[in-house]
């Protein structure tokens, strides 16, 4: 019969290791110690990924900190550290409405991911049971999607007859499912706890009941994971806002207001000779660019580590047997 | 439950693949119920997809109507309605083209690389990554891998760029010390490698996080089990591992053939002028460059119509052999 | 000078969205493309009876005085100094109490929607005009989506060189105003300003026979490039730059300043500006009274070798081989000294430019070659761009009361350099968004943000001139050049004309596949071969019928356009 316990097996564990074992604290005591090649082996791969990632991303922070002087100087991504400055973060941070586009771009990082989350958990696991009435058919429905679109002007006019120009919810509406993060969602609720559902439902179990107490519960990795790919789809908010909301400046979330920052070397046509050069900011376009590069990387940083809760291993303990 | 594991056996894994065994079941009653009994039973289920399926009509099925301007030619400006109509002008001219034949052959090959060479990356990460037990290191770890997924692409070719252009690093070293010079960045024979190594850069991190989900997945309680059984590390991640990622394995590469046709547009377009269009079209930018970028919008619509036919084509064949080696692939056979 | 949209910038990565059409250089100057089914252009007559009259404005005295040079093209005034006597052109308050929404690009940062600069600009024209400032990158990826969605607003800047993305040729007459019973003949005197722009900029906004552009950044000596070099660094080694006179001599001297181990190369890509030195007309040359394509001349073959030769010889910086995608990169690595020739817009040749070169190196010093012609013998030639590339136009929802207080801002907006109204309108409030500088105003930190951005410009605005407020010496070095330039200027066939070509033919005018080979040839990715075999398959394709039609449509019909 199927059992499931949430708190851990019931296999003995050891309750105190030894002193010198304490650095791996989650290493079951059925797992072998660790062999020196395996770990050193193991070691130098992560220690060549993370340095592959890391060097790249060192010279953009470090640009992103450069003075024009120290680009113009290098020609391109700065190497070594040769002039510092924060001008870049200074002016992207304190030149425009920054606050106001902040909380726009959090209103619709919320209002859009828990709307995308919501229609989404729905739809994966309407479909999650292989027997159900015309399951297929709607995964069809879904599936074509990923495949063919009107192209850009038709999806505006769309958007415009029902009223979306200039309002928020064009921003989150048309790209508020993802068929992608559906199909996901799907895979993992037919997976886990089946023959529980399967239970559940012969003892009479409703639906809304049997996906709130068992499917969402044993789900929170793969929640967590399309959580994420939401936010963050709608963090970085900036095509639409172009085609929707062109000219309402009071509606721009953050990334679109910083984004313009990028554009400020461009070479701006019937300007360069009238009046630039005196009291304009002088910093090089380079650093603007990566400076937005390194902004948009600091709310993931900051919001990763409640994700990486959810990646605990061995955190979903439902036991089955059978 | 204490599975023997011989190899080949199926390990008893609260997996999508150990739900294989339903089909193996008798006749499901439903099918003799009649289709009322059967919306009565699963209206709730039907009723939840229905805020999905309601968007999708309307902001994807509806502009979909656009796709009828293949067989136009089209004017945005006096709509679908009053543009004239052409037949299939569009796709003779589409199959009468050598570079849109070029562009789909680069697409194939750009794609067959990345499956074979990226596909498998971000799957021996999760690997290597739930190896590590201390759960701090691999946080960092985990999240430094996934950060240049945020990168745009102009930033990661600016990156390539100095590192293996001709006046890039590589090539600085090379020449400081009388060696040949080699721009792997206007190299057309390399550029596969070029394009997937861009990819793998920047993706892998990220592509990751959805078999770290699996991974969590897995029962503990099966390793346990394999190891009171006497089966080794790498039996383990053979025989528990890898079975309880199978199902999702199996999905994303199904997902990844049916978009077998589009390979990263806009980093192949920034990287064109560098090694020439014969190298670097493909579909997406065939249909951009000659359909959108010259107005002739029924062209480029043309294009996109035979993408999608040929990607359901892919998807449906993909999710078909799926089905063959017993996998639930999209859904369950 | 006049500054025309840069090409590079058409080229950098995000403006890639802007559409391939824009890629072509050609396009840039035959303003043509997607529009009416049978294509067409204004007839002699009909240019003749929509044209303003021409009264040039004598409001402020320039520094250095114009120079006339051949083609009726005249050098741009230069101002050492912002004027201090600022004088007022426009008496009164031009604006009848009206609202009206806008549409212009910006490059930078758009300023707060409701800020003090708005607020006095609605004051001193006594309307309201709603602004609003959109990315210049992807300005062509929007248009696009406005119109098939009829949802211009009263006042939109439509660049030439998007003419063919906007559809511009078809929405005159259907979502844009006719102003030619505004402006034709004599009636422009009632707004002076506007009438000191020159006559050729108005054939421009000029679609069949009917005026509807308003010209932005007008300059009758406009180039499309430049050829520069690292002045500071030639003269530490004793090079005078004056003294290549051939493509010869520069490709000598090329081979002199290119040290790859030192990391330094002597070029930029030079292809997209090549005609300023190898006489290939733009798009067409007329020969015997028949059309000879851009591609069928003589020369064309011969610069397209040369560029090659550059390539293979190794001269070409590495990086400028992957393509124009980043602008900045190639300013960036003439500003490092790893690249020292470079050719680019009149507008890379400023203030801004010193500022950020020197700050890398502060003996930085950009220096022009002269004109020169490839084969060292012949007298250079430098096409002409068109008088204006940029225009704006009304909404034809306007009613003819509201387009009169349109025009009659619009000649507020084209007020002259240095007088009152174009102080206000670059500079805001004396004040709160500039002070008096020993040369000019200077922007406060609030007028950086507010007044700075081009906004306004982009609606109307007077000629252009040559200023650079605090560095003298490059308006002295600009004005200098382009006083002796001048002279070699010439009108490339069907100039400043609007041509609509027959939709099936668009294709072929854009002539994507060419275009793609001719730019791996220039980079040594393909041989000549390839050029010359697509070459063939576009003259099959539609190619040569493309010729006919200008010959019997616009040629036979309306002429050169180069008077």
């Amino acid at each position: 019969m199927t059992t499931m316990t949430r708190s851990g097996t019931p296999a003995p564990r050891v309750p105190r290791q030894a002193p010198g074992r304490r650095r791996h604290p989650r290493r079951p005591v059925w797992e072998e110690p660790p062999t020196a090649p395996g770990q050193a082996v193991k070691g130098l791969s992560l220690t060549a990924v993370v340095l592959i990632i890391l060097v790249p991303l060192y010279c953009v922070v470090l640009t992103s900190l450069s003075t024009p002087g120290a680009i113009n100087r290098a020609g391109g991504l700065v190497l070594v550290p040769d002039g510092l400055t924060f001008d870049a973060y200074e002016t992207m941070l304190s030149g425009g409405p920054i606050r106001r586009s902040l909380f726009v771009t959090l209103g619709i990082t919320v209002v859009g991911t828990a709307l995308s989350m919501i229609v989404s958990v729905l739809c994966a696991y309407g479909l999650s049971r292989s027997r159900s009435l015309g399951h297929r058919f709607l995964l069809l429905i879904l599936v074509v999607t990923m495949f063919v679109n009107g192209g850009l002007i038709p999806t505006f006019l769309v958007v415009n007859e029902l009223g979306g120009y200039g309002q928020y919810w064009s921003l989150i509406l048309p790209t508020a499912v993802n068929v992608f993060n559906i199909i996901v969602l799907r895979a993992f609720f037919s997976g886990t706890a089946a023959d529980l559902i399967d239970a559940a439902r012969i003892d009479g179990a409703g639906e809304w009941h049997i996906l709130g107490s068992i499917v969402l519960p044993t789900s929170r990795a793969v929640l967590a994971v399309i959580t994420l790919f939401y936010a963050v789809g709608y963090w970085n908010t900036f095509f639409s806002v172009l085609l929707y909301l062109p000219t309402e400046s009071e509606k721009w979330p953050l990334q679109y207001v910083l984004y313009q920052y990028v554009n400020l070397g461009a070479t701006v046509p019937g300007q360069a000779n009238s009046g630039f050069g005196t009291g304009a900011v002088q910093i090089a376009p380079l650093s603007l660019q990566m400076a937005l590069v390194v902004l948009t990387l600091i709310p993931i940083l900051l919001v990763f580590p409640f994700m990486q809760r959810h990646f605990a291993k061995g955190m979903l303990t439902g036991a089955i047997k059978g | 439950m204490a599975s023997t594991l011989a190899p080949g056996d199926e390990p008893g894994v609260t997996s999508p693949a150990r739900r294989r065994g339903h089909r193996r079941r008798p006749v499901p009653p439903e099918n003799r119920l009649t289709w009322r009994i059967r919306l009565r039973r699963d209206r709730t289920l039907i009723l939840m997809t229905l805020p999905a399926i309601g968007l999708l009509v309307v902001f994807t099925y509806l502009p979909m109507l656009g796709i009828v301007t293949a067989f136009q030619f089209y004017d945005p400006l006096v709509g679908i309605a009053d543009s004239e109509w052409i037949g299939l002008e569009n796709f003779e001219r589409l199959f009468g083209d050598p570079l849109f034949w070029g562009a789909l052959e680069n697409t194939l090959y750009l794609s067959a690389v990345q499956l074979v060479l990226y596909f498998p990356i971000p799957i021996m990460l999760a690997l290597l990554l739930n190896s590590v037990l201390n759960e701090r290191v691999r946080a960092v770890i985990q999240a430094v891998t996934f950060l240049p997924h945020f990168f745009s692409w102009v930033l990661v070719v600016t990156i390539f760029q100095q590192m293996f252009g001709g006046a890039g690093l590589l090539n600085q070293f090379l020449r400081d010390h009388g060696m040949g010079t080699w721009d792997l960045m206007t190299d057309p024979d390399t550029f596969a490698l070029l394009v997937t190594s861009q990819v793998v850069w920047k993706d892998a991190g990220w592509g990751i996080i959805v078999f770290l989900a699996a991974l969590t997945a897995i029962n503990q309680n099966l390793y346990e089990a394999a190891a009171v059984d006497g089966a080794g590390r790498w039996r383990r991640m053979w025989h528990v591992t890898l079975p309880g990622m199978r199902g999702i394995i199996v999905l994303m590469l199904v997902l990844r053939l049916g978009n077998a046709l589009s390979v990263g547009f806009e980093q192949l377009l920034i990287q064109r002028a560098g090694v020439g269009h014969d190298a670097a079209d493909v579909l997406d930018t065939f249909a951009y460059y000659y359909g959108i970028g010259t107005q002739d919008y029924g062209y480029g619509a043309a294009a996109g119509i035979f993408k999608s036919v040929i990607s359901l084509l892919l998807l449906w064949g993909a999710n078909a052999l799926a089905h063959r080696f017993g996998e639930d692939g999209l859904y369950r056979s | 000078m006049n500054v025309e949209p840069s090409r590079r910038s058409l080229l950098n990565g995000a403006a890639a969205l802007a559409g391939a059409a824009a890629l072509s250089p050609l396009l840039v100057a035959c303003g043509g493309g997607g529009s009416g089914n049978q294509g067409g252009t204004s007839s002699e007559q009909g240019l003749a009876s929509a044209l303003p009259d021409h009264v040039p404005s004598d409001a402020v005295t320039p520094d250095i005085a114009p120079v006339e040079g051949a083609a009726g093209a005249i050098s741009p005034p230069g101002f050492l100094r912002y004027p201090t006597e600022r004088v007022r052109t426009v008496p009164e308050v031009p604006g009848s109490g009206g609202t009206y929404t806008t549409l212009t690009p910006l490059w930078g940062a758009v300023p707060p929607a409701d800020n003090e600069h708005y607020r006095a600009m609605n004051e001193a024209l006594g309307a309201t005009l709603e602004m609003a400032p959109s990315a210049g990158a992807n300005y062509g990826t929007v248009l696009p989506t406005l119109t098939a969605a009829e949802r211009l607003p009263d006042w939109v800047q439509l660049p030439g060189w998007l003419n063919a993305q906007a559809s511009t040729g078809r929405l005159v007459g259907t979502q844009l105003a006719d102003l030619t019973p505004y402006l034709a003949g004599d009636r422009i005197r009632q707004y002076p300003n506007l009438a000191a722009l020159p006559t050729g900029a108005w054939r421009g906004g000029i679609w069949q026979d009917k005026l509807y552009g308003i010209p932005v950044h007008s300059g009758t000596f406009t180039l499309g490039g430049m050829f520069y070099h690292r002045r500071d660094i030639f003269e530490e080694r004793g090079i005078d730059a004056n003294e290549v006179r051939s493509a010869d001599d520069l490709f000598a001297l090329g081979e002199e300043l290119t040290d790859a181990r030192a990391g330094v190369w002597a070029f930029e890509e030079l292809w997209p500006f090549i005609d300023l030195i190898f006489p290939i007309e733009a798009k067409f040359r007329v020969v015997d009274g028949r059309l000879v394509h851009r591609y069928e001349q003589p020369e064309f073959i011969e610069a397209l070798d040369w560029c090659r030769r550059i390539v293979d010889a190794g001269l070409l910086h590495p990086d400028a081989l992957t393509g124009s995608h980043n602008d900045d990169a190639s300013k960036a690595r003439f500003y490092a000294g790893q690249s020292l020739i470079t050719a680019d817009g009149g507008g890379s040749w400023n203030g801004a430019d010193a500022d950020a070169g020197r700050a890398a190196n502060p003996g930085y010093r950009r220096g022009c070659f002269m004109p020169f012609s490839a084969d060292g013998t012949s007298e250079p030639r430098l096409p002409l761009m068109w008088t204006a590339s940029w225009y704006s136009y009304l909404n034809i929802k306007l009613r003819p009361e509201q387009i009169e207080e349109c025009l009659r801002i619009a000649n507020y907006l084209a007020a002259p350099y240095g007088s009152q109204e174009y102080t206000r309108i670059t500079f805001g409030v004396e004040g709160t968004h500039w002070t008096e500088g020993p040369d000019g105003p200077r922007y406060t930190e609030q007028g950086t943000i507010e007044a700075q951005p081009g906004t306004y410009v982009f609606l109307a605005n007077p000629i252009a001139v040559v200023s650079n407020l605090g560095y003298p010496q490059i308006t002295e070095d600009f004005c200098a050049w382009a006083a002796e330039a001048v002279r070699y200027a010439y009108k490339p066939v069907f100039w400043n004309m609007n041509i609509t070509v027959p939709r099936r033919l668009a294709t072929a005018d854009a002539a994507q596949a060419v275009e793609d080979t001719i730019s791996e040839v220039s980079r040594g990715i393909q041989p000549v071969s390839a050029f010359q075999e697509a070459l063939g398959t576009w003259k099959r394709n539609g190619g040569d019928e493309l010729v006919g039609w200008y010959e019997t449509e616009v040629l036979d019909k309306l002429g050169t356009g180069q008077e």
